[in-house]
């Protein structure tokens, strides 16, 4: 019986660290499964570049597509911009911004200065569309169907091998 | 080039704790003289890499490399010195490094204040402390290095410190509680110790004790501030959420405040050693798992920091290779730690395993209300469901009722029995006075009672009353007696303040949300509250919406500001509350939105007695600190 009580503790904890562990392993789905096969949200939100433009969901027109969440404030952001611009270059399928809590002005400027990849950029300054995507921070990407619906979602930067892995099957539905 | 001098530094220290974590381990179980260390001067030299690898970092923060990755994601150009400095431990990476340094200032403190002649013992502890700072410097270097650098073209400029950390008290909150976490670290290694050598218990708890009471005291000041800030700085005017990561500071507060009364105990009486050592591995088992449920993203909190899967993974190898593996030794090894004293029901003994039965019980619920989401969600494949306030004040009052009545009276409490005191005088004596302070109390406040404050004004009572008329029941001066325990007295009356705060502003607390023009004005309590107007100011990195705020009661005409700030790198929006603050109340009011033109709408809150809650946590810290000082002295 005293043993037992010696035991007690170590099994407790053993039993805690499990559970704890396979929800870590489970997270990273669940992170992306919250809003896939639903359509994308309304929004009503100006254009970066034009702030007398307004922007609704009907504006993205052509599909398939990707929305980028991006700022300049956003370091990583600046590494995946190359990957973005390949893309544009290689007319795979058009790209939407969505800036993200930025400088409307720096946005441009960095816009102009780097290269643009976007069909057009959203300006979300107090992040209200990107809290209806459920959007952790910058860089952050979906992938939207032909039916306008969200099929995957991707925190993170972007690049060739992300590409290929999450996306490019996607694409040739 | 300077950044990386500070990587290839913690790159070192890395290596010397790996070899600081087996020779002297080998040295002792092998029996080899020649593997044995020089401890002293190894931990300072570990002290020193840590160091200096940590001032590159704020070097690297002051001087605005934004190439280094970590500096362009918490600083900017724009953001005052003094925030530069602290942003080197805003987030995961930084606060890393501090947490390592912490640990490592524990141990050379540890090494060089203990007057221990067995040194096998001593290697232990260094030995086993230093695989604990090899764990956290191997998970900084692989996951979450902040000396990385984005090359060959660094940023111009940093994305900013998060604006609601850049305050006065956040450059102090996380390094208190980051020493009161780490702390623990150190009875946590003399636990292991003691179960490896046999150690005893009297011996190796003199010298857990002054430490545990440290961290303590450290944990104490961190919770407090953290709730001073939440309470000016999110502008809910609250000062306790039951945030998950909130618990998370708060169990191994419960813990460590259970382990050092179970310590006394086992010091002087040389029992409860095996209930010592479990407490001292739980203590240190719920500060990591604090660390680990923040920084893995696993619970959603206004703490969180970057969520990142592999972080948490590793974070939990470390919890489980260290509390399991403890906990392996503690359940089959035969420890014989237990002097089969005896002791009667009115016995100072029983009045500590009381105590730490409740507080350990308390901290448990409070653990399980925090992981309960988790838990749940795993069982029904994913259903949500959320433990909040309501479950923790129900659980939570029982116990703080408990522990509070046992607390008045266990300063008189002896050893074996306290048969020779006389509980009839005593009761009686301090019935008066706790009647006389409820009155006092209730004329202060004046107004209508509630029977849940009336509850928390009794034991406040009851607990003040209790530790400061202790020492009648000796034949000395009074004044000289309470002198000789003025730690305990300060911790004790200490918490009284608090509870007596913590009752007071729950009920007595009035809140309402107006919608003013400037030159309005609104009738509130005793006071009249006017907007008086409202202006544009600019900051260095922001610019905002400063409301000029009149209170007027019959004697007291005061001005105060609210503002609502924009900061420009980031665009976040912070509310800056106004606060005046009274010794018996606080006049809180927080801007909320613009509505039309100049009409906003605004937050306000009377809170009386609520500065009592951190002048009794205050004087806990410092009744634990002058405890621990006054141990390390003896010891």
């Amino acid at each position: 019986m005293k043993k037992l009580l010696d035991i007690l503790p170590l099994v407790i904890f053993v039993t805690l660290i499990i559970v704890l562990f396979s929800f870590l392993s489970n997270e990273d789905d669940q992170l992306e499964t919250a809003l896939i096969d639903e359509s994308f949200p309304e929004f009503s939100l100006t254009s970066l570049t034009d702030k007398t433009k307004v922007l609704t969901k009907s504006d993205i027109s052509e599909l398939p597509a990707l929305i980028n969440v991006w700022a300049t404030w956003c370091i990583a952001c600046k590494v995946e911009h190359p990957f973005l611009m390949q893309l544009k270059e290689e007319s795979i399928l058009p790209i939407y911004g969505l800036n993200y809590k930025d400088n409307r002005n720096k946005a441009i400027a960095l816009l102009q200065a780097d290269g643009n990849p976007f069909e057009f950029s959203i300006f979300d300054f107090e992040g209200r569309l990107a809290i209806d995507l459920g959007v952790y921070g910058a860089p952050e990407t979906f992938f939207i169907d032909k039916a306008g619906l969200i099929r995957v979602r991707h925190v993170g930067v972007i690049d060739d091998k992300v590409w290929k892995e999450k996306f490019a099957k996607y694409l040739d539905e | 080039m300077i950044p990386e001098l500070g990587h290839i530094t913690l790159i070192a220290y890395l290596v010397l704790c790996l070899v600081g974590g087996i020779l002297p381990l080998a040295a002792i179980f092998f029996n080899k003289a020649a593997l044995e260390m020089p401890i002293k001067r190894v931990t300072s030299l570990l002290f020193s890499l840590i160091t200096f690898s940590f001032l590159i970092l704020i070097y690297s923060f002051l001087v605005d490399d934004f190439s280094v990755a970590y500096v362009a994601q918490n600083s900017n150009i724009n953001l005052p010195f003094y925030f530069k400095f602290a942003a080197t431990w805003g987030a995961h990476e930084g606060s890393l490094i501090l947490w390592i340094l912490a640990m490592n200032a524990w141990l050379i403190s540890f090494i060089f204040l203990t007057k221990c002649k067995n040194t096998d013992f001593l290697n232990t502890v260094f030995s086993i402390s230093c695989q604990v700072m090899f764990a956290f410097t191997l998970f900084t270097l692989l996951t979450s290095n902040p000396f990385e650098r984005i090359l060959p073209i660094p940023p111009l400029n940093g994305a900013d410190l998060n604006p609601s950390l850049q305050d006065i008290a956040f450059t102090i909150h996380p390094p208190l509680l980051y020493f009161g976490y780490s702390g623990l670290l150190i009875p946590f290694a003399i636990a292991v110790a003691a179960m490896l050598f046999n150690t005893d218990t009297k011996e190796w708890a003199s010298y857990s004790r002054p430490w545990t009471l440290l961290s303590c005291s450290f944990l104490t000041l961190g919770i407090a501030l953290g709730s001073w800030w939440a309470y000016y700085e999110l502008g809910w005017g609250g000062w306790w959420f039951w945030d998950p990561v909130e618990n998370a500071a708060f169990v191994p507060w419960l813990l460590s405040v259970a382990l050092f009364h179970s310590l006394i105990t086992s010091q002087s009486k040389g029992v409860f050693g095996k209930w010592s050592i479990l407490l001292s591995i739980l203590a240190f088992s719920t500060s990591l798992l604090g660390t680990f449920l923040v920084r893995s993203g696993i619970l959603t909190s206004v703490h969180a920091f970057a969520l990142d899967p592999e972080r948490g993974l590793f974070i939990l190898g470390i919890l489980a290779f260290f509390i399991v593996g403890s906990l392996i030794i503690y359940s089959i090894k035969d420890l014989n730690q237990d002097n089969s004293g005896t002791y009667e029901l009115n016995s100072k003994e029983f009045g500590f395993l009381l105590n730490n039965l409740l507080l350990v019980i308390l901290a448990i619920s409070i653990l399980f209300g925090t992981i309960f989401p988790l838990i749940y969600e795993a069982i029904t494949d994913g259903k949500q469901i959320s433990v909040g306030a309501p479950y923790f004040e129900i659980i939570l009052f029982p116990f703080a009722l408990a522990l509070g009545l046992l607390q008045g009276i266990a300063l008189y409490l002896s050893w074996g029995s306290s048969s020779s005191f006389s509980f009839i005088q005593r009761v009686f004596l301090e019935s008066i006075s706790v009647f006389g302070l409820i009155l006092l109390i209730l004329y202060i406040l004046f107004d209508n009672l509630y029977l849940t404050s009336f509850i928390t004004i009794f034991l406040a009572c009851w607990i003040a009353a209790g530790t400061l008329q202790v020492s009648k029941k000796r034949n000395i001066n009074y004044w000289s007696f309470l002198k000789k325990r003025l730690a305990v007295t300060f911790a004790h009356v200490g918490m009284a303040i608090l509870v007596l705060g913590v009752g007071v502003v729950s009920s007595y607390s009035l809140e309402k949300e107006l919608i003013l023009a400037p030159g309005d004005s609104f009738e509130f309590g005793d006071q009249i509250v006017s907007f008086e107007s409202v202006e544009d100011t600019l900051g260095p990195n922001y610019f905002s919406k400063s409301a000029n705020i009149s209170f007027k009661d019959t004697q007291n005409d005061t001005n105060v500001i609210t503002e609502k700030r924009t900061y420009v790198p980031s665009g976040q929006l912070t509310t800056e509350a106004g606060i005046i603050m009274e010794p018996f109340q606080d006049l809180y009011i927080s801007m909320g939105d613009n509505l039309e033109a100049d009409i906003w709408s605004f937050k306000v809150q009377i809170k009386p007695f609520i500065r009592w809650i951190w002048l009794g946590a205050l004087l806990i810290a410092i009744g634990s600190m002058l405890a621990g000082i006054k141990q390390i002295r003896r010891a």
